[in-house]
């Protein structure tokens, strides 16, 4: 068990030494068991921090800001940042070094494991809840979540069927790189990495069509998808931009010729065309840390195809995600023997 | 008797090697369906998977992307990248939903004409029974 | 008009309304929409409110406003596009989202009315159905001068009462709902009466946020307009598009001119929603950007709905669904924020 006690002492203590900026975790959102992240600059704000299967926000999309913050700043404060990451954070970490965005130095870590669980997915914790409410939730004993409901009934569930689906397949239970890792560092073990794409891999083609498409008619294109992901920090993004790179210095011919790959329109045509973008840019550096499928208001299974695209990164080039942080991005190598059968 | 149905196929060939091949196909007078459109390429590793959702996006039946064969390409490396990417790209569209004939690659060099009119033959053939590419086109 | 309806007879009620498109509340994967399937014959007891508001069927996310195509003759010829003629009826609508559609006529009409808009409006019976209990843990409707019971923007607003509804037909619209089946409405007595007053005011009891002395806010949020309060509150906004999109009131736009060729020129011109917390909503074409962070935008965000719209129409323009609150992937809860920005420097 993580001791929450022992994290807050780190926590004090780097921030006390005065060789991190400021140092996101996660508090309490409100009076119930949600979380959000929590930005700490002092050592007396840490007694906010929580660690609890509800912290399921990867931190590390925050970098993004950091560098945006210090690109804007004319002398910026070029402390590391602090951050709390789960396994899954910290590839995402290798692959933001990976791809040179940042340097390992511009951060310090404070990795905990997730031992044998993980965090919980909302959904699945409303249905084994029938008519009650959440008030607390937490870590218990030997694999299981303890739930305390608001009329003080105290519930515990296997945690195999309240965690996230992307935990039940997770390659990386504890962080493969942190300045300091607390908890146990148990491998966790994992039958089927590939669970939840299976059956729509063995659908049909049609079958398959009218799943997605289904899916992807409900897309509102609120983007939240592609902010709250740690990899999609393209200031302008070729799918469908947001926020326009243009500067006083941006010529009438270069706004003329910008290409528009989408519509703004919320067309199924556009919806999937922006999905797919989104989904062959993530080849390869794609950790599935869930949080796309979390945010997205009308629930698409997102992570299912990013996951399709891991599990042929690794089978097809033998290329895993996040754990080595230098090696080349998935299409920036290959080799020589890379499967060819598909090509006349 | 209702008219067969004609795939419009953009083919995405890279200059040196296949869009060569095409050409010599042309020159040789060797007869292939004209349903193609040909783009030319500087190097199929320059083939960016936009082009493809694109191609589908705008309406194509199927797209063809033609490379040097590994170890030809005129950029040396380019052809081993467009092999990867592409890979993914084809696996990604198969698992929406896209039938797999509609995205294909294929090595054609700049002598092998007669590959190249084969190729087209056999894809008009593959795309003629699936009819129009409905599922990605644009409906506006 | 007060009416009495069984809810055994709903269907029957609906069936005479075959002369509309009729959206009821349908259970999705991911919470309750409006739908207009045909099967649906009812308001199931569990119902809460949709994910995605009422808005959307009155401002949809797409409108078409022309098209254009150039021949060699005539030079370039535009041709209107109005939303098609199509009476619609929706049912379920909460007493917020009423109001929320009363604020966005607000809006869109005035001196200069939006045609798109107001055709679809004026072809659009709002049937709310009063909350017996708040549909969100986050519902703070009392707090933004609402109410679980509220009239206002609706048509018909309906009670349940257990095994019937409480017909209250406010509107010459909503009356004529009922006309169209008089017979399976009966007059209501003292009992009914008495059972809507009753859940009416216990619903009041159940909502469990508030945020008090909201009228103060205007001011307060005027006077620290420049202070950095804001950078700190919107430190974990991610600039997605969740809390606009899902807001009953939002209604900021985008237009764009979708070409399908350039020669001959052919396109369309179309409405997309759009959101003020994308970085590039108020982005000059000279490269200038006056929202340039997201401490602006949540600002701007918040100025909007609690002191702008007091300024134009003395009136808040959120309703207190609590959908922003329930739905942000990171946590920032206007009521708190709000909350704070009253104490901030007072």
């Amino acid at each position: 068990m993580v001791s929450l006690e022992q994290l807050k002492e780190e926590v004090k203590k780097i921030l006390s030494s005065g060789n991190i900026k400021y140092f996101i975790g996660y508090e309490s959102l409100g009076s119930g068991w949600q979380v959000r992240p929590a930005f700490m600059r002092k050592p007396e704000e840490v007694d906010r921090l929580v660690w609890t299967p509800a912290c399921f926000h990867n931190l590390v999309r925050f970098l993004h800001d950091e560098k945006r913050r210090r690109a804007r700043e004319k002398n910026p404060d070029t402390r590391p940042v602090g951050l709390l990451v789960k396994g899954c954070d910290s590839r995402a970490i290798n692959v933001l070094v990976q791809e040179k965005y940042i340097e390992r130095k511009d951060v310090y870590l404070i990795g905990v494991s997730c031992e044998l669980m993980g965090v919980i997915d909302e959904v699945k914790l409303k249905r084994h809840l029938p008519g009650l409410k959440p008030q607390k939730v937490l870590f218990g004993q030997k694999e299981t979540i303890k739930v305390i409901t608001d009329n003080d009934k105290e519930i515990e569930i296997e945690a195999s069927e309240i965690l996230a689906d992307r935990c039940l397949e997770c390659p990386a239970n504890f962080p493969v790189v942190a300045d300091i890792i607390l908890g146990e560092k148990i491998k966790k073990n994992v039958t089927s990495p590939y669970q939840s794409i299976s059956p729509y891999e063995r659908m049909s083609v049609e079958e398959r069509w009218s799943f997605w498409q289904g899916q992807f008619s409900r897309c509102l294109r609120c983007y939240a998808c592609r902010s709250v992901c740690p990899m999609c920090y393209c200031d302008e993004c070729v799918a469908d931009s947001i926020a326009y790179a243009v500067t006083a210095d941006t010529t009438a011919d270069e706004k003329a010729q910008k290409i528009k790959w989408v519509e703004r329109n919320p067309e199924p045509s556009e919806n999937i065309f922006y999905h797919l973008v989104r989904a062959i840019h993530l080849a390869g550096r794609c950790v599935d840390c869930g949080e796309c499928e979390r945010v997205c208001p009308v629930e698409i299974p997102l992570r299912l195809l990013n996951k399709k695209l891991e599990k042929e990164a690794r089978e097809l080039f033998g290329y895993e995600v996040g754990f080595d942080a230098s090696q080349p991005p998935l299409i920036a190598c290959f080799r020589d023997n890379d499967p060819q059968d598909f090509i006349r | 008797m209702a008219e067969e149905f004609e795939p419009r196929i953009v083919a995405f060939l890279c200059k040196w090697c296949s869009s060569a091949g095409a050409d010599l196909a042309g020159v040789s007078r060797m007869e292939y369906p004209p349903n193609i459109i040909p783009i030319q390429v500087m190097c199929s590793g320059s083939v960016s998977p936009l082009y493809i959702f694109s191609a589908l996006s705008h309406g194509a039946d199927g797209v063809l992307v033609s490379g040097c064969h590994p170890g030809d390409c005129h950029y040396i490396k380019g052809n081993y990248y467009a092999r990867r990417r592409l890979a993914l790209v084809k696996k990604l569209l198969e698992y929406i939903g896209l039938e797999p004939q509609r995205f294909q690659m294929s090595w054609v060099s700049a002598t092998e004409g007669i590959k190249f009119t084969q190729i087209v033959k056999d894809l008009v053939r593959e795309l003629q029974p699936l009819g129009p590419q409905n599922k990605l086109r644009r409906k506006f | 008009m007060e009416k009495i309806i069984q809810k055994s007879a709903f269907p029957q009620w609906l069936k005479s309304l075959q002369a509309f498109k009729i959206f009821l509340p349908k259970r999705a994967s991911y919470g309750w929409e409006l739908s207009s399937n045909h099967e649906l014959q009812e308001i199931p007891e569990d119902y809460t409110y949709p994910v995605v508001p009422p808005k959307k069927l009155i401002f949809p996310q797409e409108e078409i406003f022309f098209e254009f195509e150039q021949n060699p003759e005539d030079g370039i010829k535009l041709k209107e596009i109005l939303p098609e003629a199509e009476q619609q009826v929706i049912f379920g609508v909460r007493p917020c989202d009423g109001r929320a559609v009363k604020a966005m006529d607000l809006v869109f009409g005035g001196t200069y009315e939006d045609p798109y808009y107001w055709r679809r409006r004026r072809q659009t019976v709002l049937v709310g159905l009063a909350c017996s209990q708040p549909p969100s843990e986050n519902c703070f409707c009392l707090s933004v001068e609402g109410s679980p019971s509220s009239e206002e923007g609706l048509d018909i607003l309906l009670t349940d009462l257990g095994d019937r509804y409480f017909v209250k037909a406010i509107t010459e619209q909503g009356k004529s709902l009922l006309s169209a089946a008089s017979s399976l409405f009966s007059e209501p007595g003292t009992r009914d009466r008495e059972a809507r007053e009753k859940i009416h005011l216990e619903a009041e009891k159940k909502i469990k946020r508030h945020l008090p002395s909201a009228r103060e806010l205007p001011e307060r949020i005027k006077a620290i307009f420049d202070s950095d309060f804001w950078d700190e509150e919107s430190l974990n906004c991610l600039r997605c598009g969740i809390c606009t999109y899902l807001c009953p009131t939002c209604h900021c736009f985008d237009i764009n001119d979708e070409t399908k060729s350039l020669a001959p020129l052919k396109g369309r011109r179309v409405r997309t929603w759009d959101t003020c917390q994308f970085p590039d909503f108020t982005m000059h074409s000279s490269g200038h950007n006056p929202r340039p962070d997201r401490a602006s935008r949540l600002r701007q965000r918040l100025s909007h709905k609690f002191l702008y719209f007091i300024l134009l129409f003395d009136r808040f323009q959120c309703v207190g669904c609590g959908r922003c609150v329930t739905l942000c992937p990171v946590g920032i809860d206007i009521i708190e924020v709000l909350t704070r920005a009253r104490n901030h420097g007072a």
